[in-house]
């Protein structure tokens, strides 16, 4: 049987975007398509979470702080009296999140010469160098606002700042 | 990737078989469970604020996480999406070995399905390493050494208790007997590579999972195991789980079974979705706490 020239121009055209289409979709490209990272910031501008990990407080018997989440930009761990969870301690790199900075503009606390607010009745931030995000979110009612910023002096703020200088850690 | 998490916590079921039957087991499990399918209870119970406007850029942190492909919230739930399906097809095969070793017309289908118990016992070994792996995509590697990681595991284990009791009584006690957790490395020798292809949910595990070919990731599963047997003994010795507790809490949900636990836990298996409910509503957990951290 023979085709009409246009039909199979029509076929060839049709098969091979069919083919681009399901490359795109099917095939695990998908890893390099915008949308892969949080505001689709490039991982290597965000600063990984492992530097975070130890500028935490430390632990101690009496005040256990266990890592829980690690990721590029988010290091998070949990503050524990005995067995009961008190407080998730956070530290996060606000390049993918540039909104978070807002609130501190009318922060009227300081905590050491940082930027400090109360975001609703159980959580402090403290802004370091513009950039990184400290946070202690309260869980029960153990820790009023006075001693969270207390656990907020517990972190190694001095070497979080220095973490902002222009040369950025490239891993 | 798809739904984002808290979309899909929000269309969890909130009555019906997978509710009841946990239910049922969080009587044997001391702090109870509540079926949280609201995305706003749960965020205001992270950060114990009723403000809409917190709980709003909340919200928003956590759908712009979850939509971002390399953070692996996406993808710790497509791999108890497959566990999932591979638990309904698991039964399936369970209830055709029982039916065809009883009729002696199909006992050549019998040599063709695996016994029921190696099979079951590899369902559960490949349960317990997509909790491994879902882990990992959720909370990366957290701490800078083993022991680090080692204790954010066993914290998450306390904090995911029903969710492992259910995994140990639904997926072992019940279907393997109380000595399931002793007979389980002893089972999952028997079995061959071949039958780890046989779970649908393997086919999507396996890229996720280290090493290459199905022997590698049986290797995979059977360290995985290791490692969780000893903890998860301490949970059944420590809440007292067995099977005929078991049965008998589920009673009070379900209804009378007479306490048959084999058919129970292939029923349960068949008709109910415990591991990826508990599961999405576990990410969704993690993820809140990150966005309101991260706002």
């Amino acid at each position: 049987m023979v085709m009409p020239r246009p039909l199979r121009w029509v076929l060839a055209l049709v098969l091979a975007g069919g083919l681009l289409l399901g490359g795109a979709f099917l095939l695990p490209f998908s890893e390099w398509l915008p949308g892969g990272t949080v505001g689709d910031v490039p991982l290597q501008q965000v600063v990984n979470g492992s530097t975070f990990n130890q500028l935490f407080p430390a632990s101690d018997p009496a005040f256990r702080v266990t890592m829980s989440q690690e990721k590029r930009g988010f290091s998070e761990a949990r503050l524990k009296q005995g067995d009961q969870l008190i407080a998730l301690l956070a530290i996060s790199d606000t390049i993918t999140a540039p909104e978070a900075l807002a609130k501190f503009e009318q922060a009227r606390e300081q905590l050491k010469g940082w930027p400090l607010v109360e975001q609703g009745p159980h959580a402090s931030a403290l802004l370091m160098a513009d950039r990184f995000q400290v946070k202690v979110i309260e869980q029960g009612n153990s820790l009023d606002a006075a001693h969270r910023h207390d656990v907020l002096e517990e972190f190694d703020l001095q070497g979080l700042a220095s973490l902002a200088t222009p040369v950025l850690p490239r891993s | 990737m798809g739904t984002p998490v808290l979309t899909r916590l929000e269309r969890l079921p909130r009555r019906g078989l997978t509710v009841l039957s946990l239910q049922g087991l969080s009587l044997l499990v001391p702090g109870g469970w509540s079926n949280v399918t609201s995305a706003e209870a749960l965020i205001e119970s992270v950060i114990g604020s009723n403000d809409p406007t917190l709980i709003a850029q909340v919200r928003a942190r956590a759908d712009l996480l979850s939509r971002a492909r390399h953070e692996g919230y996406g993808r710790a739930l497509s791999v108890y999406d497959a566990v999932n399906r591979s638990q309904h097809a698991t039964a399936g095969l369970r209830v055709l070995a029982g039916v065809s070793a009883g009729v002696p017309l199909l006992k050549r289908m019998a040599d063709l399905t695996p016994p029921g118990d190696t099979l079951q016992a590899v369902d559960l070994g490949l349960k317990v390493s997509a909790e491994l792996l879902a882990f990992t995509q959720v909370n990366g590697l957290p701490g800078d050494n083993f022991a680090d990681f080692a204790a954010a595991l066993a914290d998450y284990g306390s904090e995911a208790r029903l969710r492992m009791a259910a995994l140990v009584t639904f997926d072992g006690l019940l279907p393997l007997g109380d000595q399931a957790l002793q007979r389980l490395d002893g089972l999952l020798g028997q079995a061959s590579a071949s039958q780890l292809r046989q779970l649908p949910a393997y086919g999507r595990m396996a890229s996720l999972m280290p090493g290459r070919g199905d022997q590698a990731h049986m290797g995979f599963v059977r360290r995985g195991v290791a490692q969780w047997v000893g903890w998860a003994d301490g949970l059944v010795s420590q809440l007292g789980l067995s099977g005929q507790r078991a049965v008998q809490a589920l009673e009070t949900t379900l209804g009378p079974w007479q306490s048959r636990m084999n058919q129970l836990a292939v029923f349960l298996d068949a008709f109910t979705d415990t591991y990826a409910h508990t599961g999405v509503q576990a990410v969704a957990r993690r993820l809140v706490e990150r966005a309101a951290a991260e706002i």
